[in-house]
């Protein structure tokens, strides 16, 4: 198969993808045993001290449906929400805080967990990386086993109680982060800017413990293997420094994987990180999204849910087209 | 030390103390100064739509609009349960004998925000706007539903017509607790925007109360409130001076984060902190502070209370003595002690024991409690339960100061409920067929299983969710093979309205009667909420009567209290009345008050409402909260 072929081909499946991923999500929520008209009734009712009579509610719910784009078949309904996601990427207003635009939420949302996300993952995956592969490329080193201790004790620590412990230390017994954030308002100033970036370090910082040991482990394993390989044994046996045969040897085999691994992942930050955005009361697109499942906002959960979906097959559609040039193995074939 | 360890102690010990001062220092987040700033934990937690300020949709108002931003005709004296006038100018004339005609006065003087004054224009306004788009918007339903007709007879008097008849007019069209049902719009702002105003966002409001909003986050965690300079002006200026000048609305976050912020005096109010978790905060910083110094330490006056409802239209729930037996096998006792640290006020009615309904409902149902006797002579209620419960916890260890003693106990503890006796509920079950298996667990007469299925709350309400847990476990040892289940926010609401899902739950809308108007809660029941026993969500929704009450009696006595105005001693006796065909035949049982767990930290403030300085409810999200912010005094820190 050429390469125009191969292209083709991986760029219709990620197509099909996209679509049946987009119409199983469009199910989902309506399999939840939560109604949203139901949320919301509940709530004025609970304000409006049980006084509001049978009619009262019904001609509610009947226009709460409607302006809901609760009407009609299920399957009209699907029809509809092909049409707007698909064509116009238009999820419509949320049920929650109806009218507003879920797009306008999203957009709000996803500055915010991009920025955290990325940059912790990327540092995550960077230090892991290097510290895991000299881990690896020196494992009969005692400093190897210290290093690979440090993966071994920070990977299995539950997410929260990393977070907790982060949270104590550095906002509670050492107060030097804030214990929630509180971002400035207006137009970004320096001030602003620096004010996000303070904020951000503790979540930041958590993030990178709980994905840095899982790095570390992997890429020791991998350096390991790849320093067995005879192409490196054969460029010990030419004379090459420890430093090139780490780097341009071990490194650059052992990196195939891991460069998969950080693609996905970094497809995956749509999802928010939702007890991140807990615990340490940061702006995302996970926080949202709990909160639309737990109230039955079918719009938000699609709109959140297909970015998600994006996300990750735009990220596995790179890997696909971008390996071979990584990979020349790959390439010849 | 060695020198190094010096020269890296110094800078460290430095940045401590220093961000220590930053966290508790002289100004706030926000950038107001933290002695004139009094600082809330937001009720209802992060919203996701914080630019939305328009009453007329769907909004976040519990972050200071209910409290600060709007005004209404008539508010709620939570100290005494009775309604006075705020922006009305004294109480509506009634002009006919069906009470479906008034005539309201609006004060003069009273200025919006921005310097308008506040007229019948505005009222005219509102309700014009609310039926014109109604099928447009989302939040106008207390309008429609209540209102025939209005007219402006002068800038300060409306008369208007009500669909019903309404002998609660004031609270209706003014406010009962913590709801708000109708919220006046500027006309000025609103009147331009034609049929824009259905997606106006409103996000810069004209308010009527003596606050603005100076700022708010747009990632909905916090709001930020400043005291208006003409604040005698404003629709509840009239009550005092409001003392902070900044009143800031924040989410915390969880209550792990929230405790630590709450030692570091990072706020003064917070909403429903766990007991044991207040515990732990205050024995790190004494300047925080429960209701009451001794048991049951919180505040005990919400309008509801807690109880367990049961879907009395299906099997086996339909059958009085499997309700009875399930009263008789919950140990309250040790359920309360071990999901609320024995904080509790237990209640055998559907109504929450208070200063102010104990006069009107549990004084006077004293004798009907103690005389209830079931069908084979057994007396079920324990009006010893109160004491019980004291010598139950001294001898688990707790200080003997902190408990009430003397007539502190009926008023901490309540009068009494019912007894924990298992096998008193094994002979009523006996008597129905229905008897233990090999197993251990009851069986229904044929020998079928007999499973109880108990929805209650996850996390999202903590409390209610070890509660519940507590109840379970409490049914499952005296042998009913209960499963349960926890259930998040929206599949609680759900199951709670589909009769064919709902089997019994925890929950308080059915228990909502703060003072003698009980109709404002009782209302719903009526047969016109009565679904088929098999109707699913797909088909027929519950929007009221979650109890699922279909005894005529009860209906009846409903009914004839729409005919009485809410004052009269014959509302209170019918009241009475209800209570006792509910408690006859278990229809729901009746737990407790709800505990409201709110903590104040008088570090930058003090003269919260408390047990010994009661002058209004501890609420931040009631009309209590007028009362608090006139009432408070800087400490000057």
């Amino acid at each position: 198969m050429g390469v125009a072929g191969f292209i083709a081909k991986r760029i219709a499946l990620y197509f099909a993808v996209l679509f049946i991923a987009l119409s199983i999500t469009f199910l989902l929520p309506r399999l939840m045993p939560v109604n949203p008209v139901d949320t919301y009734i509940g709530e004025l009712q609970s304000r409006a001290s049980s006084t509001l009579d049978p009619e009262g509610i019904a001609e509610l719910r009947e226009n709460l449906e409607s302006l809901y784009g609760l009407k009609g078949s299920l399957f009209e309904q699907y029809i509809s929400y092909l049409d707007r996601v698909i064509f116009h990427f238009d999820f419509g207003p949320s049920f929650t805080y109806f009218p507003h635009p879920v797009s306008d939420m999203l957009a709000n949302a996803i500055p915010w967990t991009m920025g955290l996300l990325l940059t912790a993952t990327i540092i995550a995956w960077l230090l892991g990386n290097a510290v895991g592969l000299v881990a690896g490329y020196f494992y009969k080193k005692r400093a190897a086993t210290i290093l690979e201790f440090v993966g071994i004790l920070l990977y299995p620590i539950p997410y929260y109680i990393l977070a907790i412990t982060v949270l104590m230390l550095f906002a509670y017994i050492f107060p030097i982060f804030p214990l929630s954030a509180t971002f400035p308002v207006g137009e970004m100033t320096l001030q602003k800017a620096w004010m996000i970036f303070y904020n951000s370090l503790l979540p930041g910082l958590a993030l990178v413990l709980a994905g840095f040991g899982w790095n570390i482990l992997s890429m020791k394993a991998l350096a390991i293997a790849t320093s067995e390989e005879p192409y490196v044994t054969f460029a010990r046996l030419k004379g090459t420094s420890d430093m090139t045969r780490m780097v341009r040897y071990v490194f650059r085999n052992a990196l195939l994987p891991q460069v998969t691994a950080l693609a996905l992942s970094l497809g995956l930050i749509f999802n928010g990180a939702l007890l991140t955005e807990i615990i340490f009361s940061y702006p995302g697109i996970g926080l949202i999204m709990r909160q639309a499942a737990s109230g039955g906002d079918y719009n938000v959960l699609y709109g959140a849910i297909a970015v998600s979906i994006f996300a990750v097959a735009t990220a596995a559609l790179v890997i696909d087209l971008t390996y071979p040039l990584l990979d020349p193995r790959i390439r010849h074939r | 030390m060695t020198r190094l360890g010096s020269y890296l102690a110094a800078p460290l010990l430095g940045l401590t103390l220093a961000t220590s001062a930053v966290a508790q220092g002289a100004m706030t987040d926000v950038g107001t100064p933290r002695s004139e700033t009094l600082i809330v934990q937001t009720f209802d937690g992060r919203t996701s739509n914080p630019s939305q300020m328009n009453p007329l949709n769907r909004y976040a108002h519990w972050r200071g609009f209910r409290e600060l931003g709007w005004s209404y005709l008539w508010e709620m004296d939570t100290a005494t349960g009775e309604s006075y006038p705020e922006m009305a100018d004294g109480f509506p004339e009634v002009l006919n004998d069906d009470y479906t005609k008034f005539r309201v006065k609006i004060r003069p003087g009273i200025y919006w925000s921005d310097g308008e004054e506040f007229t019948v224009d505005d009222m005219i306004y509102t309700i014009e706007t609310a039926f014109k788009y109604r099928d447009q918007l989302t939040n106008v339903t207390n309008y429609v539903t209540f209102l025939e007709s209005w007219e402006k007879i002068d800038d300060y008097t409306i008369e208007v017509e009500t669909i019903n008849s309404s002998y609660d007019f004031v609270t209706r069209f003014g406010v009962y607790t913590w709801g708000s049902h109708i919220v006046w719009l500027p006309e000025h702002v609103f009147a331009p925007l034609g049929d824009e105003v259905v997606s106006y966002q409103n996000n810069d409001p004209v308010l009527l109360g003596p606050y603005t909003i100076k700022e708010y986050d747009p990632n909905g965690f916090w709001q930020l409130w400043e005291r208006r300079e003409d604040w005698e002006r404003s629709g509840w200026g009239n009550l005092g001076e409001p003392m902070p000048k900044y009143i800031l609305y924040k989410d915390f976050g969880t209550e792990e984060t929230r405790s630590l912020a709450f030692v570091q005096n990072q706020y003064d109010i917070d909403t429903f902190m766990s007991p044991d978790t207040i515990e732990a905060a205050q024995a790190r910083n004494p300047a925080i502070e429960t209701f009451s110094p001794v048991f049951p330490f919180h505040d005990m006056n919400d309008a509801c209370g807690w109880g367990v409802y049961f879907n009395n239209q299906i099997e086996p729930y339909n059958i009085r003595e499997l309700r009875w037996a399930l009263a008789l096998s919950l140990d309250l006792e040790q359920v309360g002690i071990t999901a609320l640290n024995g904080q509790f006020k237990p209640t055998a009615l559907p109504v929450a024991d208070t200063p102010v309904t104990r006069p009107i409902f549990h004084e006077p149902m004293r004798d009907f409690l103690d005389g209830l006797t079931l069908a084979d002579g057994y007396k079920p209620f324990d009006n010893q339960f109160n004491q019980k419960l004291v010598e139950t916890l001294k001898a688990e260890g707790v200080d003997p100061a902190k408990l009430p003693e003397g007539d502190g106990i009926v008023d901490a503890f309540g009068y009494g409920w019912w007894k924990y006796d298992p096998a008193q509920a094994e002979k009523l079950l006996a008597s129905v067929g229905i008897e233990k298996g090999d197993d251990g667990f009851y069986q229904m007469p044929d020998g079928s299983p007999l499973v109880l299925e108990f929805a209650y709350p996850a996390d999202w309400n903590k409390i209610l969710q070890r509660l519940g847990f507590s109840m379970a476990d409490s049914w499952r040892q005296a042998g009913f093979n209960v499963q349960g289940r926890q259930v998040d926010n929206g599949e609680f609401n759900t199951n709670m309205r589909t009769n064919a899902r709902f089997q019994m739950t925890i929950a308080w809308n059915q228990q909502c009667v703060f003072n003698a108007n009980w109709r404002n809660n009782w209302r719903q029941w009526t047969p016109q909420f009565v679904l088929p026993a098999d109707s699913t969500d797909a088909d027929q929704r519950l929007d009221g009567n979650y109890a699922r009450i279909i005894d005529e009696r009860i209906f009846d006595l409903v009914e004839q209290g729409a005919t009485i105005p809410t004052d009269a001693p014959e509302m209170a006796d019918l009241g009475r009345q209800i209570q006792e065909i509910v408690v006859e035949e278990m229809y729901m049982l009746p737990l407790m008050s709800i505990p409201t767990t709110i903590p104040t930290n008088s570090t930058y403030w003090t003269g919260y409402p408390k047990q010994d300085n009661f002058y209004a409810l501890p609420y931040t999200w009631w009309s209590s909260f007028k009362q608090t912010v006139v009432n408070i005094e800087p400490t000057g820190r």
